[in-house]
């Protein structure tokens, strides 16, 4: 298989990541906007190590890492989405402006 | 060694305080204890230096610090730096017996801050380096901040700021121009940057401004200086005897150990513009004085005043005028100490220190507060026989004939204006002590207590200096000329 | 050796009067007296023997310098040293004796005044430092004991400073004087770049070209104008009279202002004609002024002051009309006669408890004593026979009249027209005090200015001593020099000052109870005001300069300070622009983060 194929989803797999990202209100769905864009990352590593017959497999690798950092992301991701929903009763990202300039 | 230890003991006294435990309770006898070990090795420093070679460095360490940046842990005592430093670790002595008596809020805090100061203006004052230099020049800002910031007065908050953003740019203007030096010659060592100045005319011109603009924020010069006064008014006792006392000291310690000696010609060309700021600064200074209804802020000024007798003296590149500098420094550190411990206590007494508001007649209410007070302000005003006269008098001697190549007519123009500035400088002291020490008082009252036996502690050794400067000023000047001789390369 | 010592006694005692008679500390009646008679101990005691070491060294009448060690300043270096030489010796003998005298008299002026242990030892110091600046051997040394004579001054004068008008005289005195001192430095800085060291001794050998010494002597005329209250910066005299009488006497009338007359005299040999005439004109208009404004005061002791100008300025002009050693004369029997007179107005003062004349009258039966010593006192003063002053004004006239100076005809002139009015004064202020009916009204208690209340009694015994020893050579310290006196202007002097006096007694003898200065007619407001000088300059100098002072700190906030101030609001006020991009909506914040990745992309591949 081309390269070309697997480097393309990854590039409309990030960019819906993308837009997700920045479109969407609903936090749940930016946090999931953002394992796209991760995932999208990993297809790309994966599929470059078998392109180049890396004999380290360092993508393959790196890939395990960003799956393990992206389990702890969306798990601490969560837990400050639900706190915030707790104490505001909303998880609406434009809602929130505390910390913002007047 | 013994200079390694004088940084070391403060340094381990303040981490001491860092270690949460019982020593927070007895926070200012232990501060005082380690000051006073500070003291002794100072003494000790002075008392192994070899007095008939005062112008080579002695008891230098030389150790690798940073060595890919040839940054070195360099450091050294001469004629110049040795008084500084015994005169440091004295008033932080004297500050500790101060607060001995008046337990502050928050010992702990204050005593780690006041040690940390006494580290970095020790270490300013001894350091060979460049770099090492600007560091220690830094480490002083912090503490003082929060000195001033957490035990200050009522716009402590605003002074505070005022003072850390303008030193803070005034170190700034100061790194690019030590940067600048170093960029130049690739080296960071000041004894060999004095010995060869290896730079060209105009790179020193330009080195000699950036460093001079730095150095003169921190000294202060007109009319760099308007954070002085709202520091001082607002740092609390001991805040405003160390910065006027050693923190002023290290902007013109750094134009003798920095700017004048590794940068000749940028100096002598820069030279009558810092007379004639120097002059201004003079008279602005006591003319400022004289309008002046704040006691706190009128001493902040007349060290605008008296800074600007010490830039003269540096201007005039001759012997005599930096011999003056470094007498006038040192007897400024004594001087205005003891001024700023008086006004304090009279503060404390009253809750004031605006003049309007202090009364009069304050020789009968508290003689022993009155009669010092009388003391420091004759001292300050260059009266012979004191200490504050030599700094001034030399000052305007060396203006009368400054160094070769130097425009002698301008010099003889600032000499008189300088001369008149004293007068103007004896006129403000005497009408505030006519103000506040002379007048009706009605007789004794119950109401304040005169001075006590720990504030007189405090106080004593700076009278008795000022008294033993002032009347063997030899003590002082046989120990700069071979330093300033050294570093004119004159023989 | 023993000069140094003569320096170092008084300065021990004013040390030793500072710090031990408080000990141990009390502030009750009892303990302030006790503490009065140890500190009187420490104020005689040193002074004594000060003063008994310089007779030795008269009667040893050898020159001798020593040198104690040597300042090196980077530059000249500075010799502390001291010299002994006929004049210096003349001179401390005469502070010597009148310093004692005055550190007596104290003891029964001051009594129970709590001050007094910093009265006598602020006494001390003074003595230590003129003498000081009679002995030292290098003009910087003699720089310090110069400037601590001034503080002395002021100390003292302000001695009463619980009165705001005594704390104006102190700094009034200071100032002015501090004013000359600049100039006077500077001079010492030209004398001694010129001759490359300080020493006069070193000065005075070197060859100095004329230019430079004209500079450096007029600069040095400012000092000495200032501490020898001559015209212009005389000013300070009349107002210092606010201190207690004794220092009055010592200080302001024999001792500190005879020392700008002393450094003259001392550098005499470096002053060229030109400084000379100008410090001529400058005496001429002085000793006349003076005299004139002596005329008209109402207040005893400014009566005296006027009549010291005007007794300085004789001595000036006689330096600037080549007389030197009649100067030096009229010094020491002026010195005598003039202390003699401020004792004897402090006991009148001290008996009657005002200072004005007008409240004076009819002390001769009451204070015999006082009556025959001020009597001696004023007889030296019009300069009649045997009288000192006699012998040292006939010096004086006698070196004037032969005078080469250009302006000798102004000096003479004006130095007869002044004996004349000198005459006039002392007879009007000796007639108003001891003659007449008495006025004096009891007080409730001491006005400013006065320790004491009327009592009806002579001074104590302790007052009287010194007054006593002083007429001794205000009376015969005049035959000294009795061979060195010329008969044709001592007759031509003692005419015109018979004619003065006696047209006062005329015109008093007429209306014993009006006061002889309405002689003056219209002239008179202005004699007693010393003809506006003291305003002239307060409008000229000091409020000008207090202006100048309320803009600058205005300035200060405003420019300096507001330029800093603007500089931190220029900040806040830019940052102000960008804040609202930082709105709180994160997603704008990656937008943005994404747009500058693009970008910096797009810029790599365009411009890569």
């Amino acid at each position: 298989m081309h390269v070309v194929y697997p480097a393309v989803v990854a590039a409309l797999l990030f960019s819906v990541g993308v837009y997700g990202v920045l479109a969407r209100r609903n936090t749940i769905l930016v946090l999931m906007s953002v394992e796209l864009m991760l995932n999208a990352v990993n297809l790309n590593l994966v599929a470059f190590d078998v392109w180049l017959r890396d004999v380290l497999h360092s993508g393959q690798v790196l890939t395990l890492f960003v799956i393990v950092i992206a389990a702890a992301e969306v798990g601490i991701g969560l837990a400050i989405v639900l706190a915030v929903f707790r104490t505001r009763k909303a998880i609406e990202l434009d809602r929130l402006r505390e910390l913002g300039e007047p | 060694m013994l200079l390694v230890a004088l940084l070391a003991l403060p340094l381990l006294g303040a981490l001491a305080l860092l270690v949460p435990g019982p020593l927070g309770a007895v926070a200012v006898r232990f501060g005082l204890v380690v000051s006073g070990v500070v003291l002794a090795v100072a003494v000790a420093v002075a008392a192994v230096f070899d007095y008939s070679d005062a112008g080579t460095m002695q008891g230098t360490v030389d150790l690798a610090w940073i060595p890919w940046l040839g940054v070195r842990f360099h450091l050294g005592v001469d004629g110049i730096s040795l008084p500084l430093v015994v005169l440091t670790a004295l008033l932080t002595l004297l500050c500790l017996v101060y607060l001995a008596g008046h337990r502050p809020p928050r010992a702990r805090e204050l005593v780690f801050a006041l040690l940390v100061l006494e580290l970095g203006m020790i270490g300013t004052f001894l350091s060979l380096d460049l770099l090492l230099f600007f560091v220690f020049f830094e480490v002083v800002l912090i503490p003082m901040y929060f000195v001033i910031a957490v035990w200050g007065g009522e716009g402590r908050r605003r002074a505070a700021y005022k003072f850390i953003l303008y030193t803070l740019l005034g170190s700034a203007v100061l790194l690019v121009g030590l940067l600048y030096v170093w960029a130049q010659t690739g080296t960071l060592d000041m004894v060999r940057l004095a010995a060869e100045h290896p730079m060209s005319r105009t790179a020193q011109i330009l080195a000699f401004t950036a460093i001079g603009l730095g150095l003169a924020v921190k000294t202060p010069m007109w009319p760099l200086h308007t954070w002085l006064p709202d520091a001082h008014t607002e740092a609390p006792t001991v805040g405003s005897v160390l910065l006027a006392g050693v923190l002023l000291k290290m902007g013109t310690y750094g134009f003798a150990r920095v700017a004048i000696p590794i940068l000749p010609e940028g100096a002598a060309a820069v030279a009558p513009w810092l007379g004639a700021l120097a002059v201004v600064g003079i008279v602005y200074g006591a003319l400022a004085c004289l309008a002046q209804r704040d006691l706190k802020r009128l001493i902040a000024y007349s060290s605008v005043g008296h800074m600007g007798f010490v830039l003269l003296g540096f201007a005039t590149l001759t012997p005599v005028g930096i011999n003056a500098a470094l007498f006038g420094n040192v007897a400024h550190g004594l001087i205005t100490g003891l001024l700023f411990f008086l006004v304090g206590a009279l503060k404390e007494r009253h809750g004031t220190s605006d003049l309007d508001r202090l009364g009069s007649g304050l020789l009968g209410r508290l003689p022993y507060v009155g009669s010092l007070l009388t003391f420091a302000c004759v001292a300050s005003l260059g009266l012979p026989g004191l200490a504050g006269f030599w700094g001034e008098m030399l000052a305007l001697q060396g203006a009368y004939e400054p160094a070769a190549g130097l425009p002698r007519g301008l010099f003889l123009t600032f000499m008189v204006i300088g001369g008149l500035g004293a007068v103007l400088t004896a006129a403000y002291f005497l009408v505030m002590l006519s103000r506040l020490t002379h007048g009706p008082w009605g007789g004794p009252g119950p109401a304040i207590h005169d001075a006590t036996r720990v504030e007189l502690t405090a106080w004593v050794p700076l009278v008795v200096l000022i008294l033993v400067f002032g009347l063997w000023p030899s003590a002082l000047l046989g120990l700069t000329t071979p330093a300033v001789h050294a570093l004119l390369g004159v023989p | 050796m023993i000069a140094s010592l003569v320096v170092v006694l008084p300065f021990a005692g004013a040390v030793l009067g500072l710090l031990l008679p408080r000990h141990p500390h009390g502030r009750s009646p009892a303990d302030n007296l006790a503490a009065n008679k140890r500190a009187a101990w420490f104020g005689v005691v040193p002074t004594a023997l000060s003063t008994a070491l310089v007779g030795w060294l008269a009667w040893e009448n050898t020159p001798s310098t020593s040198v104690l060690t040597k300042i090196d300043t980077g530059g000249i270096a500075i010799t502390v040293g001291l010299e002994v030489a006929e004049l210096s010796v003349l001179t401390a003998m005469l502070v010597g004796v009148v310093a004692l005298a005055v550190q007596v008299y104290s003891v029964g002026y001051m009594r129970g005044e709590s001050r007094y242990p910093s009265f006598s030892a602020f006494i001390s110091l003074f003595t230590s430092a003129m003498l000081l600046v009679v002995f030292a051997a290098d003009l910087l040394v003699l720089y310090v004991g110069w400037e601590i004579m001034g503080l002395c001054s002021y100390l003292l004068v302000g001695h009463w400073w619980e009165e705001r008008a005594n704390s104006r005289a102190a700094i009034k005195a200071f100032l002015v004087t501090r004013l000359g001192d600049v100039g006077f430095l500077f001079g010492i800085f030209v004398l001694g770049f010129a001759a490359g060291s300080f020493r006069i001794a070193d000065i005075m050998a070197a060859d100095i070209p004329e230019p430079t010494l004209v500079l450096a002597t007029l600069l040095l005329l400012a000092g000495v104008a200032g501490k020898s209250a001559q015209v212009p910066l005389h000013t300070w005299l009349p107002d210092a009279m606010a201190g207690p009488t004794p220092i009055s006497a010592l200080i302001h009338a024999a001792t500190m202002v005879a020392a700008g007359i002393f450094v003259v005299a001392r550098l005499y040999v470096l002053f060229p004609q030109p400084t000379l005439d100008v410090l001529g004109v400058a005496a001429a208009i002085g000793m006349l002024g003076a005299a004139l404004a002596a005329f008209a005061q109402n207040d005893l002791k400014r009566v005296l002051a006027y009549s010291t100008i005007s007794q300085l300025a004789y001595m000036a002009a006689a330096l600037a009309g080549g007389a030197r050693d009649a100067a030096v004369f009229h010094l020491v029997t002026h010195g005598a006669f003039k202390a003699l007179l401020f004792l004897c107005a402090g006991a009148v003062i001290h008996h009657v408890g005002s200072n004005l004349l007008g409240h004076m009258g009819g002390l001769r039966r009451s204070m015999p004593v006082t009556f025959t010593t001020m009597t001696i006192g004023y007889a030296a003063l019009i300069g009649l026979p045997p009288a000192s002053g006699f012998f040292s004004k006939d010096a004086i006239l006698y070196g004037l009249e032969r005078s080469s100076s250009p302006i000798q005809l102004v000096l003479y002139g004006s130095a007869l027209l002044t004996v004349g009015v000198t005459g006039a004064y002392a007879t009007r202020a000796w007639l108003m005090t001891f003659f007449g009916t008495g006025k004096i009204q009891a007080l409730p208690e001491p006005a400013p200015g006065t320790a004491h209340v009327f009592d009806g009694r002579e001074a104590p015994l302790s007052m009287l001593w010194p007054m006593g020893v002083l007429a001794v050579p205000a009376l015969l310290l005049g035959f000294t020099d009795a061979g060195e006196f010329h008969l044709a202007p001592a007759v031509t002097a003692l005419a015109v000052a018979l004619l003065g006096a006696a047209f006062v007694y005329v015109i008093w003898r007429g209306a014993p109870e009006r006061d002889p200065a309405r002689l003056l007619g219209p002239f008179r407001d202005p004699c007693e005001q010393a003809f506006y000088v003291d305003r002239l300059y307060a409008a000229v100098f000091v409020r000008p300069v207090l202006a100048l002072a309320r803009g600058v700190v205005r300035t200060d906030d405003d420019v300096v300070d507001g330029a800093v101030r603007a500089t931190g609001r220029a900040t806040v006020g830019l940052s102000g622009l960008t804040r609202h991009l930082q709105n709180g909506n994160a997603q704008l914040y990656v937008t943005g983060v994404l747009a500058g990745v693009l970008l910096i992309a797009v810029g790599a591949v365009v411009l890569g």
